[in-house]
């Protein structure tokens, strides 16, 4: 069965098919960084009208790279759930309007549940159940991830999420956007244990996440420093500000694992690229004889593979949805 | 030539079907505040009510705005993908071109308005017997009433109240100016639509986009979110 999978729901257009949930026949994705560079984040405004220019060429891109046409789609997957409103409306009227006009069942997905399928789709022996670690400049959640498409949220962040504080934090110190490849580049060549910075909730019971606080503190002293007039130690700064997050972040994943038996972790979404994350979580789960998988580099971030994948076990299970798909922004995963 | 015309972009879902410049079908669907939910139903629905299918369809016309950010992004989505996936030719028209259009006939100059959502500021486009005059103008009232120095019929939703201010503004074209109440027409998208397809000016389907008149709108973007 192949699908084609429409993503829009925050900054990257993408379409992509793939074929019975497993072969990635094509993957446009247009990146709007040089939007989110001109005005230092996403606007969600300027992030949609950008969506409605491209949306065409990009679904072109994905069936002339696959050699394919229309004809040879069998169903349509979308991102109609969790993400930026009118970003999100744009991927569904795409999709609905192809779904209609071929006569295509359509089905429309939670933005999350495709980060999940990121991590099945690039590893097909990656077990389910398993718990799943999503993290990134939008979200950061621990999920137990159930078989036929059923997840359970264990915890999630109560403000900022990783990949926000890696963005803020290199915006600060001058860095580019966005500010996780530059931090986790300029980490390299930083002692990361020359600063100690708090470990938000590293011992707390709960499995949510605060980011903010770590944030505050790297800033404060990024300030004292400069007020003092001392030299600024920039990959320093970057790598114990990482060593910091990566901590948390392995720390409250295993506590998941343990409380709830799992020996396999998924690591998803775009922080899942991170180097430093990738290179402790499997130090930390061998030791511990937990299994650990993270999506191919080019399925961390937003992509519409992921999409098709998630939309193929849905059809599967005999979802579908109507012409009348709407969007849903807030809607919680599982909801 | 049949023809299939959306305008999603006032805040109704308008579809309409014309043969040349007949309108078959002209209907009007309430929607919601973002058109999304309803629009590919209403297309089905209109088409069925003419007793046509998506098959007998030979052109689709798109209204690109101005209007609702968001009507017009999910109007100009539907049409360019219905183009592309039916693989049927797409014109875009601009919606104070199909205001005007429905006001055809009835005053040798129209001046279509539209809401630029933005307090005190409006689109406007001025039609000499259904030509367009000049370019189109976004602005205030004070500078619109400028421009109107001539018997003119305006046109548009809730234009009663724009009569009003712009009297407001130069007294002297108090008897100068007429109204009609008009909202986008999906018939009348069709047969503007139908006119420019017979004479081999179809858009390319994927590069169509909303039109957007608020250069200032940008610009509000740019200064509120720069990077200081
Ligand atoms: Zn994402």
């Amino acid at each position: 069965m192949l699908i084609l999978g429409i993503e829009t729901s925050c900054d990257e257009t993408s379409a992509a098919l793939v074929e019975d949930g497993k072969t990635i026949l094509s993957s446009a994705i247009a990146t709007q960084l040089d939007l989110l560079k001109k005005y230092g984040g996403v606007v969600p405004e300027v992030a949609a009208r950008r969506h409605t220019e491209l949306i065409g060429y990009v679904i072109k891109e994905a069936l002339d790279t696959a050699g394919k046409t229309l004809d040879d789609v069998d169903a349509v997957a979308v991102t109609s759930r969790q993400g930026l409103i009118g970003c999100l409306m744009v991927g569904v009227a795409a999709a609905k309007t192809i779904s209609y006009a071929r006569q295509l069942p359509l089905i429309g997905l939670h933005h999350i549940e495709g980060h999940i399928f990121a991590n099945i789709l690039s590893n097909p022996d990656l077990p389910v159940p398993h718990i799943c670690l999503t993290v990134s400049g939008g979200h950061n959640m621990l999920v137990q991830v159930k078989k036929n498409c059923k997840y359970k949220v264990l915890g999630s962040t109560l403000d900022d999420a990783a990949g926000e504080a890696f963005d803020k934090v290199a915006k600060f110190l001058g860095l580019d956007f966005p500010g996780g490849p530059v931090i986790d580049r300029l980490s390299k060549q930083g002692n990361r244990k020359a600063f100690t910075f708090p470990r938000p909730m590293i011992r707390s019971k709960e499995l949510d996440f605060s980011f903010s606080g770590l944030k505050t503190s790297v800033i404060n002293m990024f300030k004292e420093k400069i007020a003092h007039g001392e030299m600024l130690p920039l990959a320093d700064i970057a790598a114990s500000f990482q060593e910091a997050i990566v901590d948390v972040l392995v720390a409250k994943t295993l506590r998941a694992v343990e409380e709830h038996g799992s020996k396999v972790v998924g690591v998803t979404g775009g922080v899942s690229a991170n180097s430093r994350l990738r290179e402790v979580f499997a130090e930390t789960c061998k030791k511990r004889g937990i299994k650990v998988f993270f999506p191919k580099l080019s399925l961390c971030t937003d992509n519409a593979a992921m999409i098709a994948a998630a939309g193929y076990a849905r059809m599967l299970l005999g979802e579908r949805s109507g012409l009348r798909l709407d969007v849903f922004p807030n809607t919680p995963l599982g909801g | 030539m049949i023809v299939l015309g959306i305008d999603t972009s006032g805040y109704v879902n308008a579809v309409g079907i014309s043969d040349g410049a007949k309108v078959l079908a002209d209907e009007s669907f309430p929607a919601r505040t973002d058109s999304l939910e309803q629009i590919v139903d209403n297309i089905d629905t209109t088409l069925k009510k003419a007793g046509l299918s998506l098959k007998e369809v030979e052109g689709i016309g798109v209204g690109l705005g101005p209007g609702s950010w968001t009507g017009i992004k999910v109007g100009v989505t539907v049409g360019k993908m219905l183009a592309f996936s039916a693989n049927k030719p797409v014109a875009g028209i601009p919606t104070l071109e199909v205001l005007a259009y429905v006001a055809r006939g009835k005053s040798p100059l129209v001046c279509s308005v539209i809401s630029a959502g933005i307090r005190d500021t409006i689109n406007a486009g001025f039609y000499r017997s259904g030509v367009k005059e000049g370019d189109f103008f976004t602005g205030d009232t004070k500078d619109l009433a400028a421009l109107i120095k001539e018997p003119t019929l305006l046109v548009g939703n809730n234009i009663e109240s724009y009569r009003e201010i712009i009297v407001k503004q130069k007294l002297s074209l108090e008897n100068n100016i007429n109204i009609m109440e008009a909202l986008p027409s999906g018939g009348a998208v069709a047969c503007l639509a139908a006119a420019r397809l017979n004479q081999g000016k179809s858009d390319e389907p994927l590069s169509l986009t909303p039109l957007y008149l608020k250069e200032s709108t940008a610009k509000v973007f740019v200064n509120k979110y720069k990077v200081k």
